[in-house]
């Protein structure tokens, strides 16, 4: 085991929203071509029939003033492009048309092949360049946000792709009850409660001493009390603060200000980087929960595992709720997402290789998230799912060499 | 932020100001925060009629106006003390409880405590 791993007694999971990993991250490629990001000859064709290549014209707010497509049947056209034949192959030409079907315009359309240069977004990127940033981490359905975030939650999304009311009938705990359960400490930390959680369905209605704020994630911080496991959830909304302030939505969500969520990335960040007990005991990842419409270039690969639990039929979506008249057996990923994990014990500018690199890829979803947490925490567990256990796990990241102060950065708020 | 606890050689990067007129509570709900609503809306129908809010969240078409919303049902979910709340419903089967373990690093099941063993 490494020195890294041995000294591991946290993890915090910071899930942001709805941006793809080329329009965050893509222009990276230029100054690391390891890093797989954009060319610039990456393209779609528009509902002129004219293809339009992707641009750095991402703007922080303004572009998505219609919410790009998100759901099942308008992702599914943007990875396969419309084509709905037994033998079809993901070749991600669909992002334009999908978004024209949601108002915008010709011109409006082309908003959702943007993408943001290193320079307008200084925190992702230097996150991205310090830390370990993965090729292939991968929504874990091609859906929209409450499925998603339920593989982060339980590992699965109980064969729901959509973002109705569901209960859980199987008996798949969460990663929190898991913890709780097993002796150990977790937390859900929704940003305030104007903003709540996102897992009202089925958490935070039955459980909510799973639940914090964010100025309790603060405090539990600096008082040593941070638990072992801690997803925190950003503010979805603008918002009137305590005493007539003004707060702003800082999940990145389309079209709410990419900078607000810059500012609390770095915040989160430093919240443990300035305290030396915490930064050299917690591993910090950085994820998108799914691409929000908007473009990458990398065809989602197969998921690994059945989602089911073993003996029990897996789980299917009927066609009714996928929209596109096909069941969804879950056994494709959702488009890849930025994600990057964070800790003085990784190697600086570490890049996790993804489908680029057949020979060493590594394909990460959101149940790797519940997988490494119970394996470094719990350890053998097998009340989830063969998918959940078949995910990749991200602690081998963890170095024997701890980097020194001066060569970690922090943000200047 | 607590700078003084970093090595002064420490690299700072300047975190950009968000734009000034940014803030918009007018700005129409989102789906994601519409489907909130519905849940939301749901959950508080586990309360006595009496201690509802009384809102149509079909109104409720603003982010500010949302937000005010879920910031009242959110309290009653989740009262500031975390109060464990008993389960009305069948929703998942009981799990069987094992009992707290003292904090320490023995407590560790996984592959950190098997590998100093």
């Amino acid at each position: 085991m490494s020195q890294g791993l041995d000294n591991l007694k946290h993890i915090v999971v910071l899930m942001m929203e709805n941006r793809s990993f080329d329009h965050m991250l893509g222009a990276l490629r230029k100054t690391n071509p390891k890093i797989n990001g954009l060319t610039g000859n990456e393209s779609n064709p528009d509902t002129t029939g004219a293809n339009v290549k992707v641009q750095a014209n991402a703007t922080y707010q303004g572009q998505f003033q219609h919410d790009p497509d998100h759901h099942f049947a308008g992702v599914d056209l943007q990875i396969f492009g419309g084509d709905m034949g037994p033998d079809r192959v993901p070749n991600m030409q669909g992002f334009i048309k999908s978004y024209s079907t949601q108002g915008a315009s010709v011109d409006q359309s082309h908003a959702v092949m943007s993408y943001f240069t290193p320079q307008q977004l200084p925190i992702l990127t230097t996150l991205a360049t310090q830390y370990a940033l993965f090729n292939g981490w991968f929504a874990s359905i091609p859906g929209p946000t409450l499925c998603n975030r339920a593989f982060a939650h339980y590992g699965t999304s109980f064969a729901n792709v959509d973002m109705n009311l569901f209960y859980i009938t199987d008996p798949i705990l969460s990663i929190y009850s898991r913890m709780n359960q097993a002796g150990h400490s977790s937390k859900v930390y929704y940003y305030d409660a104007a903003s709540s959680s996102l897992e009202v369905p089925n958490l935070l209605q039955n459980q909510p001493e799973l639940f914090g704020l964010y100025k309790d994630f603060v405090a539990d911080a600096g008082a040593g009390k941070l638990p072992e496991y801690s997803l925190i959830e950003p503010n979805y909304s603008d918002h009137p603060g305590p005493g007539g302030g003004q707060i702003l939505a800082c999940d990145q969500h389309p079209d709410h200000n990419v900078k607000a969520g810059e500012r609390f990335i770095a915040m989160v960040y430093n919240v443990i980087r300035t305290n030396p007990d915490l930064w050299k005991s917690t591993l910090l990842l950085v994820v998108y929960d799914e691409h929000g419409g908007l473009y990458d270039h990398v065809p989602p690969p197969a998921a690994k595992g059945v989602d089911g639990l073993k003996g029990q039929p897996p789980y299917v979506a009927k066609p009714a709720a996928t929209g596109t008249g096909q069941p969804f057996n879950f056994d494709r990923l959702g488009v890849r997402v930025p994600s990057i994990a964070i800790s003085p014990w990784i190697v600086k500018g570490k890049i996790v290789p993804g489908p680029e690199d057949p020979a060493n890829q590594r394909i990460f979803e959101h149940a790797s998230i519940p997988n490494t947490v119970t394996e470094h925490f719990i350890g053998t567990y097998d009340a989830r799912t063969d998918r959940e256990q078949q995910s990749d796990t991200f602690l081998d990241l963890l170095t024997d060499t701890m980097r020194p102060d001066n060569d970690c950065p922090a943000f200047r708020l | 932020m607590a700078k003084s606890v970093l090595s002064k050689d420490v690299r700072m990067i300047d975190v950009p100001e968000v734009d000034p007129g940014s803030y918009n509570p007018d700005r129409p709900i989102s789906g994601l925060i519409h489907m909130q609503l519905v849940h939301l809306s749901a959950a508080e129908q586990r309360f006595p009629p009496n201690k509802r809010t009384g809102v149509n969240i079909a109104m409720l078409h603003k982010e500010g106006e949302a937000a005010e919303y879920i910031a009242k049902v959110t309290a009653m979910l989740h009262p500031r003390g975390g109060k464990k709340k008993k389960k009305s419903g069948k929703l998942r089967p009981s799990a069987k409880k094992t009992p707290k373990k003292a904090p320490a690093k023995s407590r560790k099941g996984g592959k950190a405590a098997k590998a100093r063993r």
